[in-house]
Order: C-alpha cells, then structure tokens, then sequence
C-alpha cells in the first residue's frame, strides 16, 4: 500500500502544469493514408457487407440483381447440408496433408542445400522452378503425366504392377492433387527455410560445434529454435493458400471421382458459377472466410507470444 | 446504331458490330474461319468468343444480369441457358413475323422438329428462342475393320451377329467387349470405353442404358426432354427400370477400360483414336477426326437397345438473341442466325477445313452432294455418320435428358452419385436412390433467374 500511495505521488508530481496542446483527431500521417484507406475499405468491406447481405438471400439475375431475403435459410442449409461438411473434412484433411509435406519436405530440403557449398546456386535454381508454373498449368501437366493411354508415372506405376487408373479411383486421385501441390510448393519453404538457415551466425554454429553438438543436437538446440519464426511465417503463407486451393482439382479431376476431391472451395465455385445459387454461395464464401481469419490468427498469436508481430 | 435506308433487306444495318459468344464447338470453328460471306453480305462485323461450356454459361448469365448485352448471340444450350433463362432470350417469332427482316430460308419447319423443340422452345410449343444451330448426337462408333475381321470367330463364340446396329441389345454389346477384352488384345487394349469422369458426360454415356432399361428421370419423360418443365414432379431413378439400367451400366464399366472413369467425350475419343477401344458410344460429331487418324476403319450404328427402348443421347444446341439487345442491334443479330442457320452456310460448314458440325436442317441432308459424301471417299466426313444419326434422330430412338430451370444442379447430383457408384462405394441402388433424393430437393428449392 505505502509502495502504491509513494508512486501515486511521483505520477502526480510528474502532471505537467500546463495543459497539453490540443491533438488533431486526424493527424499528418493519417490525411496522407486516408484516401488510400477510403479506396480499399471501398474495395472489401463494400463487397463484404454485400456478401452478408446475400447470404441471406435468394439472388435473382435476370433483368439486373435483385435479393430476396429469406432469412436464415441459407445458414440452416449450410449447417444441415452432409455433402458440405463432407467438403469441409475433406479439406481439412488436404490442408493438414499439403501443409505438412511441404514443411517436412521443404526443410528437408534446405537442410541439405544447406550443406552443400559448390554449386548450391544451380540447385536452387532447378529446384525452384515447380514455383513458377501456373497452378493450372501444374493440374493440365499432372493430368498428362497421370493419363493412362501416355503418361510417365502411369506407365511407371505399371511397371510396379498398378493396373487401376491413378485418376480415376479416389484414394489415389486424392493423393496425385495433394502431390501435385506438394511439387508445386515445397520449394517455397525450402526457399524460405534457407534464407532463414543462411541468416543463424557462423560463430554460434562453430561454438556449438566446440561445444560438442553433433548433428541432431545442433540441429534441435541451435539451428530450428534460431529458425522458427522464419518457419511459422512460410506456415502462415502456405495455409492461407491451401485453404483456398482450386486450380490443380478443378483442371484435374473436377471435384472427382465420387466427390473425392471436391473440397470447400470447388464447391463453393459450383454453387456460386454453375448453379448460380449466389445466396448460399455467399453463406459458403463467408464461412471459409471465418476459417481463414481463424487459421490467420491462430499463426499470429504465435508470432505475437514469440514478440514477432510488433 | 439506327436501321441505313435501302431496299435490300440484309443491308439495312451495314457498320453495326455483333458479338456471338459461343461454346468451342465444331460449327462456331468453322462459322469464325469464315465470317466474310456474312459480312460482305451485311455490312456487318462479327466478332466470336468461344469458351468452354460452363465458362459460356456463367459468362451469359453475368451478362443477363448486366441488363446490357455485351453478346446479342448467344449459343443457348436448351439445358443450360435456354432453360433456366428463358426470360432473357428473345421470342424469336417477333423477327420472322417483322416484314422488313429477311424470312427464315424454308421456316422453321426445314429445320428437323424434334431438334426444334429441343434446342429452340422452352415449355410452350408455340414461342422458339433458339434455331438449331448443331446436333450432336451418342451413337455406337466401332472398329469396322476389327469386326469384320472376327466377324465369323465371334458370331461363333457369341452365338449371334455382332456386326453393330440397332437390334444388337445392350446385354450383346457387353459381351462383345468382354469377347475383345480375351481375343483382341493384339489389336485393341479394351472392347470398350466410356466417359465415365464426374462429368456431365458420365450422365450423358449413362442415360442412354436408363432409358433403353425403361427407367426415366422424371414422369413423362419424352414431354419432360423434348418441350421441357418448369416443374417436372418427383425424381423417378428409384424405380426398379432405373435400377436395373443403373446394375447393367456399373456391370459394363467393370469390364471397360478403367480410364473411363477419367474420361470425358474428349478423352474417349482420343483413346478410341488412339487405336485403344474397339468401340465406345460417343457423340456423331468425332466422325471427322476418326476418319482423319483411322480412315476407313470406323463404322457407326445407332446405340443397341435394352429390354424396354431404346436411346441416343441428343446434345444439340441452338442459337438465341439475348432479350438486353438494343431493337436495332435485334434485327442484325437476327440476320446472323438467318444466315448462321441457313442450307448454304451449313453446307459450307461441311466442307470446312476448320471444323463443321452437321446440318440441323431437313433440306441440306436432301443435297445430292451431302447423301453422296455419306459414303467412302467422302469429302464431308462427318456425313459418315448421317445414316446412324437420321435413324437417332427419330421420336422413339433420340433421347432427350430433361429440359427444366434447375438442370444444372440436378445434372451434378445425377453425374456425383454415378461416379460414387463407379467407385464402388455405392450399390447401384444406394446410388440411385441417393440421386432421386437430392434431385427432389433441388426441385423442390425451384429456381429463382
């Protein structure tokens, strides 16, 4: 008590005498960021609030959009629609299976890279190259490459006794789209890995190397806890893709066979472009949405307890 | 834009620009070669999108929702766009009836009446929106060469004739892959092959054993396919007709090529050029490019027939004026589908290099240089195909899959629950009465345009 009556003294011998000058609500700074900030609150939250709108309604085209609210009945048909939670396991289960092999593979990767010292350039540059295809373009090779009348991996499987078709039965089509994007996207972290490995001090290294740390015990203790930040922001990045991954299934298997692939975002795009039952697309738009800034947030309070978003 | 004043009807509105937005199909490809004649005829500028089906569809709707038509002609898939936007495609009658527009070469009754109905009207029988601009159709396409090779060792191991044509039976054709399959491995790596992908496709391959089994979509189904509903009524696939075509179709697929469940009729027909199948049903239209890599060595017949009826597939389309076009902008659209649609144009279609689709009207199939291109050597090789698909084209063989505002949606349950089935992870019952449910829902939410 003494303690809290002594620094409320001090607080209030350091009240300055004067008043202070009045501070503008808007100051430099934000006038110069205020059109900026008006043309992109008029670019999302303008649509956003359109999408609420919309999620509870029935949307007529013809003749110019018109909405016809329905109440909730775009939201109970969300919540009772078993093919839509279907979507959502399925998609879970790619996020969770995309996601963790390119981690694990990308580190991997840069692990090694990291090793190698004459030539390392070159390697990268042939490694990154998956990085710079078109997703679309990556489904349409993947498709080709899976094709059973002339296709490399088709005929390669053969070989191994595979006499099934890799797209055509689910498991296995399931597995190529999530390969697919694996080969596409491990680079990304392995690219993101490097860097970070690239920027740990040659002196703790060699003075955990003094110190008697072998592989493993450097690689624990010295290079992943110096590296985890860099890794929890690739996370970050590539969790936000998978969420909204299309491409390579739509151009590929088309949701297919049996619905196997047919994540949250394939079907959102079919309810929204091919049935064109906008309010419940909306009410499916606004929910991944939610997943997303869920997903998002859960990666930054990460970053914020290691101190990493300030 | 306003009408130019002079007596010859196809110039009134020279300097106007159309724009046709159209699915990436063999006529647009040769229409879209060759716009000259249009053209120097009109004075008009034509300019030609061509998408993929379902990019078509969105873009149209998009653009009927604009209240503006970006396109004023519009390839009106009768399932996918003349269905459920049927408010926005113009009644047609208005400019055949105006007099100072140019008449339809021999009216509407040239083109043949049921593509009429089905492309061009929607519920009632009077108003058209569309004229019918093409006409694919399933039929049964085969290696003539193999099976007149076997001829005589597979009627012997089969016990019947198996040179193809209508009165071979779906339970015959089954066999008939099965007997290449053991005997024709030299030639061919599978009897047959289907577009079987989680695809509309895969209801298209699929209706055409339904109907022959005597199962139907919806009650009424030939008014339901030809004319079209707005409300078609409950979903029939759980009859037991619908149930045993649906047996007999997950039994032929287990003995086809297992690529099938990948394939859609592009893929088919290029593992059937390939050298790959020695058969498949697929749509008429492929006879170009088959004579182009396997000249001479493909036959074509109707599809076989089940223990009910018979069918082949029909997934003609035709060409509508979006109901947003100016009243001027009306009449020149309305020159092009004259134009588009007429004996001449068709003809030349026939003979282009660039594509060409088939004549969807009775007097260009009547040309003696047509019924004489039915025959090898042929300069119009899609003429090939004519005989099998006049016969298709008859009320009791075409089928017609239903023509109602929500079909799109339908479609997909119907094409999902087939792939389920394919897959083994479904009875051909569960799945039948899985579509049936899902179908009666989405009729029952209705469709709001």
């Amino acid at each position: 008590m003494t303690h809290a009556a002594e620094t409320s003294a001090v607080r209030g011998s350091a009240k300055p005498k004067s008043s202070p000058r009045k501070e503008p609500r808007i100051g430099f700074e934000g006038a110069m960021m205020a059109p900026g900030l008006l043309l992109l609150a008029a670019l999302s939250i303008v649509p956003f609030l359109a999408l609420i709108a919309m999620s509870f309604s029935r949307v007529r085209l013809l003749g110019g959009v018109r909405l016809d609210l329905v109440g909730l009945s775009n939201w109970a048909r969300f919540f009772t629609d078993a093919d839509m939670w279907m979507s959502w396991l399925r998609t879970i289960i790619f996020f969770v299976l995309t996601v963790g092999l390119e981690m694990a593979l990308g580190i991997g990767i840069a692990l090694c890279l990291f090793r190698v010292l004459r030539g390392r350039n070159i390697l990268l540059a042939l490694l990154l190259l998956p990085m710079f295809a078109a997703p679309s373009i990556v489904g349409l090779l993947g498709r080709y490459l899976t094709d059973s009348t002339f296709g490399l991996y088709a005929w390669v499987l053969r070989a191994f006794g595979y006499s099934g078709d890799i797209l055509g039965a689910p498991i296995s089509a399931f597995a190529a789209v999530v390969l697919m994007d694996v080969w596409e996207w491990t680079p990304l972290i392995a690219l993101i890995t490097l860097a970070g490995l690239s920027s740990v001090p040659q002196s703790v290294r060699e003075a955990a190397a003094v110190d008697g740390a072998r592989g493993w015990m450097t690689l624990r203790y010295i290079l992943f806890p110096a590296i985890s930040n860099v890794l929890l922001v690739a996370l970050l990045i590539r969790s936000m893709d998978a969420i909204r991954y299309f491409d390579i299934i739509w151009v590929t298997t088309n949701g297919g066979p049996a619905d196997a692939t047919k994540i949250v975002p394939i079907r959102l795009y079919e309810t929204a472009f091919r049935f064109f039952d906008l309010g419940y697309a909306a009410a499916i738009g606004l929910a991944m949405l939610a997943f997303s800034i869920f997903i998002a947030r859960t990666f930054v309070r990460l970053l914020d307890v290691r101190g990493l978003t300030r | 834009m306003t009408r130019a004043a002079t007596s010859d009807q196809w110039r009134q509105f020279q300097g106007a620009t159309l724009n046709f937005i159209s699915e990436n199909t063999a006529p647009t490809a040769a229409i879209a070669a060759n716009t000259k004649p249009f053209t120097d005829l009109t004075g008009i500028d034509v300019r030609i999108v061509t998408l993929e089906l379902s990019a078509l569809v969105q873009r149209v709707a998009l653009d009927l929702a604009s209240g503006r038509a970006q396109y004023q002609v519009i390839y009106a898939d009768p399932y996918q766009v003349l269905a459920p936007y049927q408010r926005g495609l113009v009644d047609l009658r208005s400019l055949e009836a105006d007099p100072n527009l140019p008449k339809l070469p021999g009216g509407v009754g040239d083109f043949i009446p049921v593509q009429m109905d089905a492309a061009g009207r929607f519920v009632e029988p009077a108003p058209y929106y569309a004229l019918p601009y093409d006409a694919p159709t399933m039929i049964w396409q085969y290696r003539q060469d193999l099976f007149a090779k076997y001829h005589d060792r597979m009627t012997q191991d089969l016990g019947f004739d198996p040179t193809p044509s209508g009165d071979r039976t779906w339970e015959e054709y089954f066999r008939i892959a099965q007997w290449f399959n053991k005997n024709g491995t030299e030639d061919v790596k599978y009897g047959t092959g289907h577009q079987a992908r989680q695809h509309d496709s895969l209801m298209n391959d699929f209706s055409n054993v339904l109907w022959s089994y005597g199962g139907n979509y919806f009650d009424h189904g030939k008014e339901v396919g030809r004319l079209g509903s707005r409300d078609p009524g409950p979903c029939r696939l759980d009859s037991e007709a619908a149930i045993a075509g649906a047996e007999f179709y997950n039994r032929l697929l287990s003995i086809a090529d297992p690529a099938s469940k990948t394939w859609d009729w592009d893929g088919v027909g290029a593992a059937f050029r390939a050298g790959r199948l020695a058969m498949c049903p697929n749509w008429h239209e492929f006879a170009a490019s088959n004579e182009l890599v396997l000249p001479g060595k493909v036959g074509y017949s109707v599809l076989p027939k089940g223990p009910v009826a018979t069918a082949n597939m029909y997934g003609g389309t035709g060409i509508g004026i979006s109901a947003n076009t100016m009243p001027n902008e009306r009449g020149a659209a309305w020159l092009f589908l004259v134009w588009a649609t007429s004996p001449e144009t068709q003809l030349a279609n026939l003979k282009s290099k660039a594509g060409g689709g088939t004549p969807t009207r009775t007097s260009v199939y009547e040309m003696p240089e047509v019924r004489a291109a039915e025959k090898r050597p042929s300069s119009m090789p899609n003429m090939l195909a004519a005989a099998a698909v006049r016969e298709a084209w008859t009320p009791e063989r075409i089928g017609l899959r239903p023509k109602i505002p929500m079909w799109n949606e339908c479609n997909t349950a119907i094409f999902t629950q087939l792939s389920t089935m394919l897959s083994g992870a479904e009875s051909p019952a569960e799945a039948m009465r899985s579509i049936k449910s899902r179908v009666d829902q989405i009729v029952a939410r209705g469709w709001v345009a």
